[in-house]
């Protein structure tokens, strides 16, 4: 049995034991290479392009550098302890350092750029479905195209060999620092196993929970007017994040096994298997666990949360181009009314046509509002109002108003009542109302608007209003006029008279299309790149659990054989390693799904108008992606079981 | 006498057809109600594999053995579970605690399948518990208690669901001597006590001699069996070390 027969036969031990590993290898560089050749591509040029996201790309490409090597390392360090007994075996029968570590690099050499080699062909394959993605989020309509980018390759293999040194080099103090006995010893020392519950940890527990909580409840009041100058609302925010970041370590540290003991104690020394393979074995490891289930739980949320935020901005483009400007078109000066009509009408394309008289009234709202503004108590704003008669569906009575065009963002800053006295003061009288109700729904374009609400008032009333109406606060068009386009599939053509025309550039005109399409590459790109850096992340995370689970199973194996001596079949063993992979997996899914929640919950108004359905969505899909892992920890248990007796 | 164990003809053989290793060659044994049977023999004569296919841990390879007049040599794998855990009990010599359960958690384990309620459980566990002198330490981590503390742990854990049969396979290999003394009165007291049935694998004659009887075998085979009858620990131990006089040593 010479070396290269022993590198041999341990490569085929190991591709068995760490297939996770290079799967998830494999997927990185897989992701990594097309990312780059997706950079290289030319329709990400920043001038010609038709994406124009190459920077970012860049950008992101890092970051996933970043998250692999970190994933890399992590897992080194856990297979070389792992190792370590070989290591000592191979050092006792006469193997000096360095031809040990000739071995491992070896080994390690194939199935890294084995695996590597892998990556990139799949890469290859996968880039153009990954740019036929992208294409596809962003709504550009272009042929994605295979091409192989050889700066991508050199890029790739650059990256990833700088890894493979880096691993190398820890591999290699790893082994230096051994002697024969520690190495020997090695996996003993890295988990302390049982410790009594102390009082100082049951206060660790109280505070993780209480810091967690209050990071919360301060979140839900960010935006709710308790915060009004930029310092607060910023001290606001790093408290926060602080304390909702402390608060998840301590809760790992202590909450767990303090809520987990509390249970045991209720029990009275009288636990079922279940218990005693779920409970008593996370109490401990998670504590020695903590700080990594801290940063991925916390990555895991950030994930989540970005993912969130950018879905429901992408998700919610058409009801925020319909916030902005309630018609397919509005124009403000009657020269481009008419243009536009005109070519619109040489072009058989046919519209209807909606013009509603806009003024704009002083108003004193001290009675309705619920809110301060920058500090100071603001009694009165400048609203637009327009008559009922205008809005078709709405009749209000003479001496009410109704709000109408009142977006989720201006809900949360002046929490305005949606019933009370509001004066609308006229250039010599005042006018006082009863405002009877609030809705979404807008009339006019931003440009009348101007981020208020706009008011409906009865026909009556709008003539006494205009007469009074300050001269100086209307616009210099006083009437919304809007186009509808009759036939939807001719949209595209208006759409294309409108750029042609030139109006994109003017003031005052908006296209629902062209906030849409803008809106849309925008957060189209933002939603792709974190996307697949949540994946990535999603993977290596769920890559480093399973591995520390497998170790567990290993280390736990001598209980499964006491436990089947003493009469428990194998599934009465798998049950309690499922609840105890439930809580493995779920506590921290659970605790970064709701700090995600939280933090979604708390600005989530400035992305987009709906929440709940792009919010759920995402999580679902985090979750189940996650719970594939879960299910392969299971599966290893059951072998580690099987193999116990 | 009742007779709580009955092995017919048993044989076991590791290997193929060309390579085969006969461990055991036709053992018959009877172990009746209130027994305390030591069972002694060289290195590799096969007592512990004879004590692993008594208790249902390792499968025959021919013959039949009962326990209560329950065949379960050839039982499925779960009923085999399900038998060990309603009937019988275990003292390993390493002791076989869970490290993350407390000395009561330990103990009360086999209780947890029989639905027991728990102030019977919290009440068995005190009797055994005292008896064994282990009820002070039940909050204890196995970690943090001696060996023989341990041991008497584990014995307890055999003990507390009354089982028909309890093995014990070198309980005393890794105590000093005065917790080895310790335990095996413990156990022969509650052997007299409460009649526990005990089958107990051991090289060391001292341990042997706290027996009503030991087996002796040899190259897989029983060589002959000493009853203590009312003869006094001392002259029992004397005629043990005789046998294994006889018994050891490579034939010439």
């Amino acid at each position: 049995m010479n070396l290269s027969f022993l590198i041999w036969r341990n490569l085929k031990k190991n591709l068995k034991n760490y297939y996770l590993y290079v799967f998830a290898l494999i997927f990185s560089v897989a992701l990594y290479f097309s990312f780059v050749t997706l950079q290289f591509d030319p329709a990400m040029d920043p001038y010609e392009g038709s994406v124009k996201g190459g920077a970012a790309i860049r950008a992101a490409s890092v970051l996933l550098v970043a998250i692999v090597s970190v994933f890399l390392l992590y897992a080194n360090t856990m297979f070389i302890k792992r190792r370590s007994k070989e290591i000592g075996l191979f050092q006792l029968i006469g193997l000096t350092k360095g031809k040990i570590f000739r071995i491992l690099s070896s080994e390690n050499l194939m199935l890294y750029f084995g695996s590597m080699l892998l990556g990139i062909g799949c890469g290859f394959v996968f880039s153009r479905l990954i740019l036929m993605i992208l294409f596809k989020i962003v709504g550009v309509e272009q042929q994605a195209e295979l091409r192989f980018s050889a700066e991508a390759l050199v890029q790739t293999v650059l990256v990833f060999s700088a890894i493979y040194v880096l691993i190398m080099i820890m591999n290699f103090t790893f082994i230096k620092r051994q002697s024969i006995l520690s190495l020997f010893r090695v996996v003993s020392t890295t988990e302390n196993k049982v410790s009594r519950m102390s009082l100082g940890q049951v206060l660790i527990g109280l505070l993780g929970l209480g810091l967690i909580g209050a990071g919360y409840f301060v979140s839900t009041k960010l935006f709710g007017g308790d915060f009004l100058t930029m310092t607060s609302l910023y001290m606001a925010m790093l408290f926060i994040l602080g304390s909702v970041i402390v608060g998840t370590y301590l809760f790992y540290k202590g909450s767990v096994s303090f809520v987990f003991n509390l249970i045991r104690k209720s029990k009275g020394g009288y636990l079922s298997l279940k218990e005693v393979l779920s409970l008593s074995s996370i109490m401990f490891r998670m504590k020695s666990n903590a700080l990594l289930l801290t940063i991925i739980t916390t990555v895991s949320a950030l994930a989540i949360g970005l993912l969130s935020l950018s879905y429901i901005s992408y998700y919610s483009a058409e009801s925020s181009a319909r916030q902005s400007v309630p018609n397919h078109y509005s124009l403000v000066a009657p020269e481009d009314i008419a243009a536009f009509e005109g070519a619109l009408d040489d072009a058989g394309i046919g519209y209807a046509e909606t013009r509603r008289k806009v003024i704009h009234m002083e108003a004193d709202v001290s009675q309705i509002i619920g809110a301060t503004i920058g500090g100071e108590q603001k009694d009165t704003m400048v609203l637009s109002v327009v008559s009922d008669e205008t809005v078709p569906g709405v009749d209000v009575a003479p001496g009410e108003a109704r709000f109408t065009g009142f977006d989720d963002a201006l809900m949360q800053f002046l929490s305005l009542k949606d019933r009370g006295k509001l004066v609308f003061r006229g250039v010599k009288e005042n006018t006082p109302m009863d405002l009877t109700g609030i809705n979404k729904e807008t009339v006019v374009s931003w440009y009348y608007a101007i981020n208020m609400p706009t008011a409906i008032v009865d026909q009556s009333l709008f003539e006494k209003l205009e007469a009074e109406a300050n001269p100086e606060l209307q616009r210099e068009h006083n009437t919304y006029v809007g186009i509808d386009i009759a036939d939807r599939s001719q949209l595209k053509e208006a759409e294309a008279i409108y750029v042609r025309l030139g109006f994109e550039q003017k003031a005052g005109s908006y296209s629902q299309q062209t906030l849409i399409t803008n809106q849309k590459v925008n957060m189209g790109m933002a939603m792709f790149i974190v996307g697949f850096l949540g994946l990535t992340f999603l993977i290596t995370s769920g890559c480093i659990l399973y591995f520390k689970q497998m170790d567990e199973s290993e280390e736990e194996r001598p209980s499964y054989t006491i436990l089947r001596k003493l009469g428990f079949s194998g599934s009465n063993l798998l049950g309690g390693i499922q609840i105890k992979q439930l809580f493995n997996f779920g506590i921290p899914l659970a605790v970064g799904l709701s700090h995600s929640y939280f933090a979604v919950k708390s600005g989530w108004f400035f992305f987009g108008t709906e929440l709940w359905t792009p919010m759920v969505l995402v999580m679902l899909l985090y979750t189940a992606l996650y719970s594939v892992f879960g299910l392969l920890s299971v599966l290893y248990s059951k072998r580690v079981i099987k193999e116990s007796l | 006498m009742t007779a709580i164990l009955e092995a017919h003809q048993i044989s076991k053989t590791y290997g193929n057809k060309f390579n085969k290793q006969e461990v055991l060659r036709g053992i018959d044994l009877r172990v009746d109600k209130g027994e305390f049977v030591g069972i002694m023999g060289p290195s590799g004569s096969g007592k512990t594999t004879l004590l692993n296919v008594l208790s249902s841990i390792d499968k025959v390879s021919l013959g039949t053995i009962k326990i209560e007049g329950k065949t379960f040599t050839g039982m499925k794998e779960k009923e085999l579970a399900e038998f060990r855990k309603r009937h019988l009990g275990f003292i390993f010599q390493d002791y076989n605690l869970l490290d993350t359960l407390t000395v009561k958690e330990n103990v009360l384990l086999p209780l947890s399948i029989k639905k027991v309620s728990k102030r019977e459980a919290d009440a068995k566990f005190q009797q055994i518990a005292t008896e064994l002198g282990i009820y002070e330490l039940r909050d204890k981590y196995p970690n943090e208690i001696s060996g023989g503390q341990k041991q008497r742990t584990s014995a307890a854990r055999a003990f507390i669901h009354d089982p028909s049969i309890i093995f014990a396979d070198e309980p005393t290999g890794a105590l000093d001597s005065k917790s080895a003394s310790d335990l095996l009165n413990k156990l022969s007291e509650l052997n007299q006590k409460i009649e526990a049935t005990i089958v107990m694998v051991t090289h060391d004659p001292v341990a042997a001699s706290y027996c009503s009887r030991v087996v002796f075998i040899k190259d897989g085979q029983i060589y002959t069996q000493l009853n203590k009858g009312d003869e006094s620990r001392q002259s029992f131990f004397n005629g043990i070390m005789q046998t294994q006089g006889v018994l050891g040593g490579v034939q010439a």
